[in-house]
């Protein structure tokens, strides 16, 4: 499979989900929600979309807030994630629609913000 | 070797041959992805991503790694466009603590330097590193890439088509990119370029005459090419040397 932390990963939101099965993606959304089990937590994107992410893992601390997580997407449309960091909000919170508009004009524009 | 970076930020080496350059290279400081940056062709000591002319970058991600030697740090910082880029942070050995604290893994970065190529391994030589307080800058600087990119290309393809009287320093203040504002064109005529490319790049000590540029530049009459020789001589870019068909670049090394 490979480290995807080495190859490129398009910053996606849910709706992009199904065209990227199978392929490393980073995706940016609020955390919503996380399973008992903490092998598992739902992300809602800047269109309030939810998408679920999946860990080989349990969590081993509480998340909360803006996450990024960098994973491959599943065929369940799902991401199996790989890695996530917490975006801080210490200062300010971060505008998640303003970063949502960003990945259309990004998508639009690929010869502009080419991944790879 | 390294660099030793001036408190201006500029990197390049000094000297009045450096001067000249300058007044040719792009002084503007480009937001760009690591992507790009890969990208990146260099012919000389230029760089230019899809015929934009780059030098000093702006990149924004987050630090993969970090590794602390006597005289620099290495970060691997990632901004998921790629794998992640080398950047070299040469440490001020003068100073004693503050500038030189390593940034600790997981911490997104605004990383401000020159691009360079070793054994065609491209990296980054920064001049500034400095941790994201507001991640909202990190989605401006994303809107940033798109539309400098945008932009540069857009006056690249317009200024070819139209004759300059005037060297560098801007046919239109883009704004807003960092140094002067002024763009990576140098003012010249795609004709002109090409003809100063190959003057430029003439071995031979008296020059390049007018026969050989009309032997190399099929698509170019010998009038058209006479008039390029005639700008550039007036601007300053070459200079005659045996006789007036004979013309050397004065950016020559």
């Amino acid at each position: 499979m490979g480290d995807v932390h080495e190859l490129p990963r398009p910053r996606i939101a849910t709706g992009h989900l199904a065209q990227h099965i199978g392929q490393p993606v980073c995706f940016v959304g609020r955390v919503e929600k996380i399973h008992p089990t903490g092998k598992l937590f739902v992300l809602s994107d800047g269109e309030g979309k939810h998408t679920t992410v999946e860990l080989s893992e349990p969590l081993d601390e509480e998340i909360s807030g803006v996450i990024e997580v960098v994973g491959r997407v599943t065929n369940r449309a799902t991401i199996m994630c790989m890695s996530y960091v917490q975006f801080r909000e210490d200062k300010s919170p971060f505008d998640l629609e303003l970063y949502n508009d960003a990945l259309k004009i990004i998508h639009e524009f690929p010869e502009y913000f080419p991944f790879g | 070797g390294g660099y030793t970076q001036s408190p201006g930020g500029f990197g390049s080496p000094a000297g009045t041959q450096a001067e000249k350059k300058q007044r040719i290279r792009s002084q503007n400081i480009v937001p760009c992805t690591v992507s790009q940056l890969l990208a990146a062709e260099q012919v000389d000591e230029t760089f230019r991503i899809r015929d934009v002319e780059i030098s000093q970058v702006t990149i924004m991600g987050i630090i993969r790694h970090a590794e602390k030697a006597p005289t620099n740090i290495l970060y691997k910082v990632d901004d998921m466009t790629a794998a992640p880029m080398d950047v070299r942070q040469w440490v001020d050995t003068d100073e004693a603590g503050g500038e030189n604290v390593v940034v600790p893994p997981g911490t997104y970065v605004k990383v401000a330097g020159h691009l360079r190529s070793f054994q065609n391994k491209k990296s980054l030589v920064a001049f500034k590193i400095m941790p994201l307080e507001n991640m909202n800058e990190f989605t401006t600087h994303i809107l940033e890439i798109v539309n400098a990119h945008m932009v540069l290309r857009k006056n690249l393809m317009s200024a070819s088509r139209v004759p300059q009287s005037f060297s560098s320093a801007g046919i239109a203040d883009v704004g807003g990119y960092g140094g002067g504002g002024s763009l990576p064109v140098n003012g010249l005529t795609a004709h002109q370029s090409q003809v100063l490319n190959l003057i430029k790049n003439c071995p031979v000590p008296e020059g390049m005459s007018l026969q050989e540029l009309k032997l190399q530049l099929h698509n170019m009459s010998m009038s058209t090419i006479k008039q390029a020789v005639e700008f550039l001589s007036s601007e300053g870019h070459i200079y005659s040397t045996v006789d007036d068909d004979h013309y050397k670049s004065t950016d020559a090394e």
